[in-house]
């Protein structure tokens, strides 16, 4: 505290503590308190607070603390109340601390997960309740009659409606009320429609009887679209990473305990507690608790988590440290300036946060899809409503209200939910495959668009790692360079700096660098010396053999050559002579020239952006081939995402390559976000894609393989909506004249079945993309890329063709080996009454009604043997029983059979 | 932070019996209460009661001050 510091500049904030006192009565305490506070060295404002018994003080972190505060409180003539407990959050945890923001996270993610098991959940059920009914409602079976059955389903299917599918109401109401569509309208109507037709098909039978109309549910449609729906979505939110990731690792990444001094007494005590105004110890190999000011003491830090650079900086009195950083061999003590929410660190998390937010979420192609889909679905359905109230036979509200319940039913496609998510699912494994990690479909719709990509320098482009580039003896220097790399070497060994590191790294190369080596000596920052070999070696800056009296003129022209390339000179001196020169530079990743060319050559722009020097930057920049005009250089941190942002602004789609936590904030504003995998892990939090490894040339591969997953999902939409929407005509009618032929729930569940085939064997295309680095070429979509889609295309049709066509043949068949018989009706007579048929032969009764009301021939005791038919309609039946028998045939509209319709059916044995 | 809220009548009021006026703050002090808590103080003889500790220290340090006449006696 007695050491000169610099005086408080702009950039470096009071800090503000805050003292409850004890023992005011009035406005004269008050004035005496502040009075003696701000005589107080480094108390740049103090305010006292009569009413909450409070001092408000703001101090020079680099000269006073909450110690000299307390004391002038003290010399006033009062006391300081002893610090009451902070206020607690759940769990315990300091409120505003990182212990609380962990608490937060946890909840969150309990919460995320517990969602994610509900929708499986109802999912499942959905779809197990959906293929039941259909097993139910589609096997032909004489045992239990359709409206039973219907009446038996309609308790399960009502559960299902709005346990599992409460959650499209809820949205599309949400949707409804700013006025738009989504796929949760399209769902929550389509659903609903089948619901209530079903229901009302339930409760009364008669009145679709009258109309000549099965009472034929489309509970099952209903049900398997909520199902398939909800699993899209779960299946999207295994694949979304979680959000407050980000937040995890930040805490990972602290200290959980700082050494605080206070009156003298040095405590360890837990990172919670630690308030503004604190003085901390750190220690040699300390990670840095909070954000502070060095009072006493110099280290060097390696803040290489944070900006990228290897080389650790030297801190002394006056200088800011930052929480999370790596204290390396000195020790020093520090004011804490920032704690919990107000660090660097959480600043850094703040503006992902935030960049993460101001992101306008691309709506997903399926909404959008629906967005207009729904009206018009709607416009249709009420014109097929008004063409069949108007020229459709009687009765007519029920036919019409019939088709326009198929339109709306038919019209909802469920496998719209699958199409996104398991396009998604099979690039993502495929990417995996290669090191790719892809983290949902949103990041994905935007990688389709990118035009431009930014690589960070450090890390992305090269290693990372300072590496000597050029070992340089003086002439005549004995033994030449080997020798000046096996004394080098030897000498570096008890170095912990990263030249010294890089040194000893290439002395290994050779299998130099086991001399001996005594009285090794470490000059702060600067050099290392010792006795290697006998012989006194000096290794440092030019400073520091400047002052041992050694000048470096014999190469200072190699020297500057080397500086001029950003490079960093480690000089030797040897006996007290200078012996060398090793130019140390961070080495440029082998594969790091060709990731820029196949960038280029998919027609990206690419830049390059660095914290580092002008020249380093423009020295690799031309290593790998980015022109100088693109490379921004010697920017700040904070400065990456406003970057991006204005280019952005400027109309590109940009993706952002880095890997450091101070790249997080660009990588999350980027359109596309890309971690190289070797970095921080909250810079992969902040990522939509993670490359394993670190190989540059998964840039191009990630993008292409972006790509290529995105056509495949617009792919699974069009088939996702192609059936069905094939199947609106006929839903209307159209098909009605000629071939007597609508909706009926079989041809629904055809419809979505194959859909659903479809959408998924359509994603499973992309299996057969090669994603491994420098294969982009066969991800382009070229004329061949063409003919596989049509091929694809041309197989599914046939596909779809063969089963319609062998269901078709099969039930030829049937017709073929059936009995037929004729029936006619009139005046209120079955012509002929009586009908033998023999019992397991299938039969087709033909049933012509030539009155002028609805008739229905009934067999009486047999559920599911009849048929009904309007006035002037033939309509068919097709059955077999097994029973040999007489039966009792009916007209059971009511009064007709007391009238005289009956007749009788003789089952004769085979 | 407003220091300076006059308090009328100051000059004139005379203090309640068992009370005094505190020459600092101008607060009206119950005289045995500030006895029993030491909050009192001599001075030229005279005997002056506090409202607090602080306005006896600000007494303290500079007696003078509050004694003058022109001294206005203020929160």
């Amino acid at each position: 505290m007695t050491a000169p510091v610099a005086p408080l500049d702009a950039r470096r904030l009071p800090i503000e503590i805050v003292l409850p006192i004890e023992g005011m009565t009035c406005a004269s305490c008050v004035n005496r308190i502040e009075r003696f506070l701000k005589k107080t060295p480094g108390v740049e404002d103090a305010s006292v607070n009569l009413a909450t018994e409070r001092a408000t003080v703001l101090v020079d972190p680099a000269v006073a603390g909450r110690d000299e505060a307390v004391a002038a409180v003290q010399a006033a003539g009062y006391d300081v109340r002893p610090e009451a407990l902070p206020a607690t959050g759940a769990g315990g945890a300091v409120a505003g601390s990182t212990a609380a923001l962990a608490d937060e996270v946890t909840a969150e993610d309990l919460e995320r997960e517990r969602t994610q098991r509900r929708t499986l959940l109802q999912s499942a059920v959905a779809i197990v309740a959906a293929l039941s009914f259909m097993v139910l409602m589609f096997t032909p079976q004489t045992v239990v009659a359709t409206e039973d059955l219907n009446k038996l389903i309609l308790w399960p299917a009502t559960f299902v409606q709005f346990w599992a599918g409460g959650r499209f109401y809820r949205a599309a109401w949400r949707a409804g009320r700013h006025g738009g569509a989504t796929m949760d309208t399209l769902v929550a109507v389509g659903t609903s429609a089948a619901w209530v037709y079903s229901v009302f098909v339930t409760m009364w039978p008669d009145v679709v009887h009258l109309a000549g109309l099965h009472p034929e549910t489309y509970f099952d449609s209903s049900a398997i679209i909520i199902g398939l729906i909800l699993l899209g979505r779960w299946l999207e939110s295994r694949a979304k990473g979680r959000t407050t990731g980000a937040i995890r690792r930040l805490i990972g990444l602290q200290a959980t305990t700082a050494r605080r001094i206070r009156d003298g007494v040095e405590e360890d005590i837990d990172l919670a507690l630690v308030v503004p105004g604190d003085l901390l110890r750190v220690r040699p190999g300390d990670k840095i608790p909070v954000d502070g000011v060095v009072v006493e003491g110099a280290s060097a830090v390696d803040e290489s988590m944070l900006t990228g650079e290897p080389i650790p900086a030297t801190k002394s009195a006056g200088d800011e440290v930052i929480g999370a950083t790596l204290n390396t061999t000195g020790s020093f003590v520090m004011r804490t300036v920032h704690v919990g929410r107000d660090t660097a660190l959480a600043r850094i998390v703040d503006l992902v946060q935030r960049a993460q937010g101001s992101k306008a979420p691309i709506q997903k192609l399926a909404d959008r899809i629906s967005e207009t889909f729904v009206p018009v679905v709607l416009v249709v359905a009420a014109l097929t409503f008004v063409a069949w109230f108007l020229a459709g036979p009687e009765p007519r509200v029920t036919l019409a209200l019939t088709a326009f319940i198929g339109v709306v039913i038919i019209a909802c496609p469920c496998a719209m939910g699958l199409a996104t998510p398991t396009a998604i699912m099979v690039g993502t494994g495929k990417g995996a495959e290669v090191g790719i990690l892809i983290r949902g479909g949103e990041a994905l719709e935007g990688a389709g668009r990118v035009d431009t990509v930014v690589l960070d320098k450090t890390g992305t482009l090269t290693l990372g790692r300072p590496a000597v580039a050029a070992v340089i003896p003086t002439e005549g220097l004995e033994g030449g360079a080997p020798r000046l790399l096996d004394l080098a070497g030897s000498l570096e060994r008890g170095s912990e700096h990263p030249l010294g590191e890089a040194i000893v790294r290439r002395a290994r190369e050779d299998e130099l660098g086991f001399l001996v080596v005594e009285g090794f000596e470490a000059v702060a920052g600067r050099g290392v010396r010792g006795l290697v070999d006998g012989h006194e070696v000096v290794i440092g800056s030019a400073r520091l053999l400047g002052e041992i009296g050694i000048a470096t003129g014999t190469l200072a022209e190699a020297g500057e050559a080397a500086a001029g390339q950003g490079s960093i000179l480690s000089w030797a001196a040897v006996d007290g002579r200078l012996a060398g020169l090793f130019t140390i530079a961070d080495p440029v990743k082998a594969d790091s020239a060709e990731a820029i060319r196949l960038l280029r050559a998919m027609a990206l722009d690419v830049w390059l952006l660095t914290g580092d020097s002008r020249l380093t930057a423009e020295s690799v920049a031309r290593q790998v081939g980015i022109p100088p005009d693109r490379v921004i250089a010697e920017v700040l941190p904070e400065d990456k995402d406003a970057t991006i942002a204005r280019l952005q602004a400027e109309g590109r789609k940009v993706a952002m390559v880095g890997d450091g936590i101070n790249d997080a904030p660009a990588l999350a504003r980027a359109d596309l976000g890309v971690a190289i995998g070797t970095g921080a892990d909250v810079a992969i939090e902040a990522s939509d894609v993670t490359l394993v490894g670190g190989d540059p040339r998964l840039v191009a591969s990630a993008i292409g393989l972006s790509r290529a997953t995105i056509r495949v999902v617009r792919q699974n939409l069009f088939w996702a909506f192609a059936y069905n929407v094939l199947l609106i005509p006929v839903a209307m009618g159209v098909l009605y004249p000629a071939f007597s032929i609508t909706l009926n729930p079989a041809l629904a569940a055809g419809a979505m079945a194959m859909s659903s085939v479809s959408v998924v064997t359509n994603s499973l295309r992309l299996r057969s993309v090669d994603a491994r680095p420098g294969q982009v070429r066969t991800m382009r979509r070229g004329p061949l890329g063409l003919v596989r889609d049509g091929a694809f295309l041309l197989g599914v049709a046939v596909l779809a063709l063969a089963i319609a066509g062998g269901v078709l043949a099969a039930d030829r068949a049937i017709d073929g080996a059936s009995q037929r018989v004729a029936v006619a009706a009139g005046n209120l007579r079955f012509q002929p009454a009586d009908v033998r048929v023999r019992a397991g032969q299938w039969v087709i009764v033909e049933f012509t009604n030539a009155d002028p009301v609805v008739h229905d021939w009934m067999v009486e005791g047999i559920p599911n043997v009849d048929v009904a038919a309007r006035p002037g309609q033939t309509a068919r039946l097709r059955f077999v029983l097994d029973t040999p028998g007489t039966y009792r045939i009916l007209c059971s509209i009511p009064g007709h059979a007391e009238a005289g319709m009956v007749g009788s059916l003789v089952v004769e044995a085979p | 932070m407003d220091k300076q809220l006059p308090i009328a009548g100051h000059h004139t009021g005379a203090a309640q019996p068992g009370s005094a006026i505190d020459p600092v703050c101008g607060m009206t002090v119950d005289i045995a209460g500030a006895t029993a808590r030491g909050l009192s103080g001599e001075h030229n003889g005279m005997t002056f009661y506090f409202c607090g500790k602080g306005c006896k220290l600000e007494f303290g340090d500079d007696p003078g001050r509050f004694l003058d006449s022109t001294y206005v006696p203020s929160m």
